[in-house]
């Protein structure tokens, strides 16, 4: 991404300026303080000593899903009106005829909308240094519990810009966008679910086809791949890919769904002319 | 690739422009060409075609036939080299409320690759240019239509483009603005820019363009030097004639002539077109006398933009 990119100066000077930004990081971190405020207080109200002495075995992870969820929320909104907004607000036919190669608004679009997403992820770091800090949760894991969250959130980022470069109508990207989100997060593992009780109904329990299925489909989720990494989720005997952890497949599907998200984003920009 | 920009004389070619939305023909085999350094009226009603044809100049939209070319380069092969070297100013078009005006033009000049170390000189000579230095550092929001309408064309010329493509400039600005838009306009043309404005007020145009063309319905009816359409077209004299009172006999008088093709009426000037032999005019004026119109002035004009819009088109709305 080159950070010299017109787009994306522009993009940040509007975003940045003015109160939404921040209000929105603002809200952000009160949330996720809100909710591991009171998560501490039920835990040492009403767990033993030796749980609360490491309450941040529960902390920890209570943040990292409650931020997972934030992201899924949030990071469609930040993309999914970028190309529409322009055409809604008459500007795209300025932009079209400009010099700037369809890569150039690609990246400065989807930059600025992650460089925002940097910014909220960036803002919820005195918080994970304050639930680390109260232990029972590796340093690395927590690492890659961010790294996996980034990894969506520029997912949902690019999938939402190519929404908003297939939809005239800012308000049906944004919904297509979120619904894209839901049934990356939750159809899948529905449908792993779905699975899972057609083959309990077999004679003779479920055949290594559909466990692979299953844990093939829980591989594509974020959460999924979160929980693995802090709890330990237990992997069956000769499933497929038994000894990767769910992190890195996870990781590498979301890229692949991020390559192609933007690979056709670029083909319609290139093909603006036909559209236009 | 296109010829060299410069060894080019006609900088602007269509050649059998044909544009259909589905089935319909918004551009009917278009042919034209525009001489570098001509200041080219495009005319026609709401609907005629003018827009889509510039679009598909901006590069904004393929035809579906013919050939279109500025400065030499194609503009389905070459938009790149066609972007380089034309400035568009679309006829609605929005802005960046939240930036500053030298953020905006900042933001444009960067998207034309102005040279960084020349950016901060181009901004200034398009805001002092449009008459917004002053501007500068307020807010694109807080600006009046007007202001905006040049500040559009403020970054429509901040790289310096040797073309430029105006679709209804000056559209929904008050007559003080519009003025200010006109000489602006007329400003370009004097810095030898080729410039292709559209318009359907005629008045706008009449002022300072070269060339003109009229267009209605998809098709392109007449262009060429206003000159010589005029010369070509308006063969006819036209005649203006002032009466004291009631000037609806005359106009009956008038309209009851074999020798009177069209009669108008605007409070208590008439227009007329007569079709008679012009060293004979003075007989038609006499017959007026003798018909009881008390005329106050009976003079003879040259035809003007307007006569020669209503000649040419049927007033068909495509």
């Amino acid at each position: 991404m080159n950070i010299s990119n017109p787009i994306l100066i522009k993009e940040m000077r509007t975003r940045m300026r003015g109160r939404r930004s921040f209000l929105v990081l603002t809200g952000y971190v009160l949330v996720l303080s809100l909710i591991l405020g009171l998560v501490y207080l039920v835990l040492s109200n009403n767990a033993p000593t030796s749980v609360v002495s490491s309450a941040g075995r529960y902390l920890t992870p209570v943040l990292i899903f409650v931020q997972m969820g934030l992201i899924c929320l949030i990071a469609p909104t930040f993309s999914a009106s970028a190309i529409s907004s322009e055409r809604e607000q008459e500007t795209f036919d300025l932009l079209v005829v400009s010099l700037a190669r369809p890569s150039t608004i690609v990246f400065g679009k989807v930059g600025a909308s992650l460089s925002y997403l940097l910014l909220t992820l960036f803002g919820s770091l005195p918080l994970i240094a304050l639930t680390w800090s109260l232990g029972g949760v590796a340093l690395g894991d927590v690492a890659i519990a961010y790294l996996v969250m980034l990894v969506a959130g520029v997912t949902y980022c690019s999938m939402s810009f190519m929404w908003s470069t297939l939809v005239r109508r800012g308000v049906f990207a944004q919904l297509l966008s979120l619904f894209t989100v839901i049934f990356l997060v939750a159809a899948m593992p529905a449908l792993a679910m779905f699975f899972t009780a057609l083959a309990s109904n077999f004679s003779g329990g479920p055949s290594q086809g559909f466990i692979n299925v299953v844990y093939l489909l829980m591989r594509t989720n974020p959460f999924a791949a979160i929980a693995y990494l802090l709890f330990g989720l237990p992997m069956p005997q000769g499933v497929w890919m038994e000894k990767v952890p769910i992190w890195i497949t996870q990781v590498i599907f979301y890229l692949g769904l991020t390559a192609l998200s933007l690979f056709f984003s670029l083909r319609r920009l290139e093909r603006v002319r036909k559209w236009l | 690739m296109g010829d060299n920009p410069n060894n080019t004389t006609s900088m602007i070619r269509l050649e059998n422009v044909t544009k259909y939305y589905k089935t319909f023909p918004a551009v009917n085999n278009v042919s034209l060409e525009i001489a570098r350094g001509e200041v080219f009226g495009f005319i026609g009603p709401n609907g005629a075609g003018k827009t889509t044809t510039i679009k598909m100049l901006a590069t904004l939209m393929l035809p579906s036939d013919g050939r279109l070319s500025i400065g030499g380069y194609d503009i389905v092969s070459e938009p790149h080299e066609v972007r380089r070297i034309i400035g568009y100013m679309p006829d609605s078009f929005g802005v960046y409320e939240d930036l500053l005006v030298w953020e905006y033009l900042d933001y444009f000049a960067s998207l034309y690759k102005v040279d960084p170390a020349r950016r901060g000189r181009a901004i200034s000579d398009v805001l002092e240019l449009t008459d917004l230095a002053i501007k500068r550092d307020s807010q694109v929001m807080s600006l009046s239509r007007g202001m905006k309408q040049r500040l559009c064309l403020a970054k429509t010329l901040i790289h310096d483009p040797e073309v430029l493509l105006l679709d209804e400039p000056a559209s929904g600005l008050d007559p003080h603005a519009r003025i200010e838009i006109r000489e602006l306009i007329r400003e370009l043309c004097r810095m030898g820019k080729t410039v292709l404005v559209s318009s359907h007020i005629l008045t706008e145009l009449a002022d300072f363009c070269t060339s003109i063309g009229i267009i209605e319905a998809g098709c392109l009816l007449a262009s060429g030097r206003i000159d010589d359409i005029t010369h070509q077209l308006a063969g006819h004299v036209m005649l203006e004639i002032t009466v004291k009172g009631d000037p609806g006999p005359c106009v009956d008088a008038l309209s009851e002539r074999a020798d009177i093709e069209r009669v108008t009426c605007d409070g208590r000037a008439i227009r007329a077109e007569y079709t008679g032999d012009a060293n004979e005019v003075d007989e038609l004026l006499e017959y007026l006398i003798r018909g009881g119109a008390r005329v106050l002035s009976f003079t003879r004009s040259e035809a003007d933009l307007e006569d020669i819009f209503l000649k040419v088109t049927r007033g068909v709305v495509a």
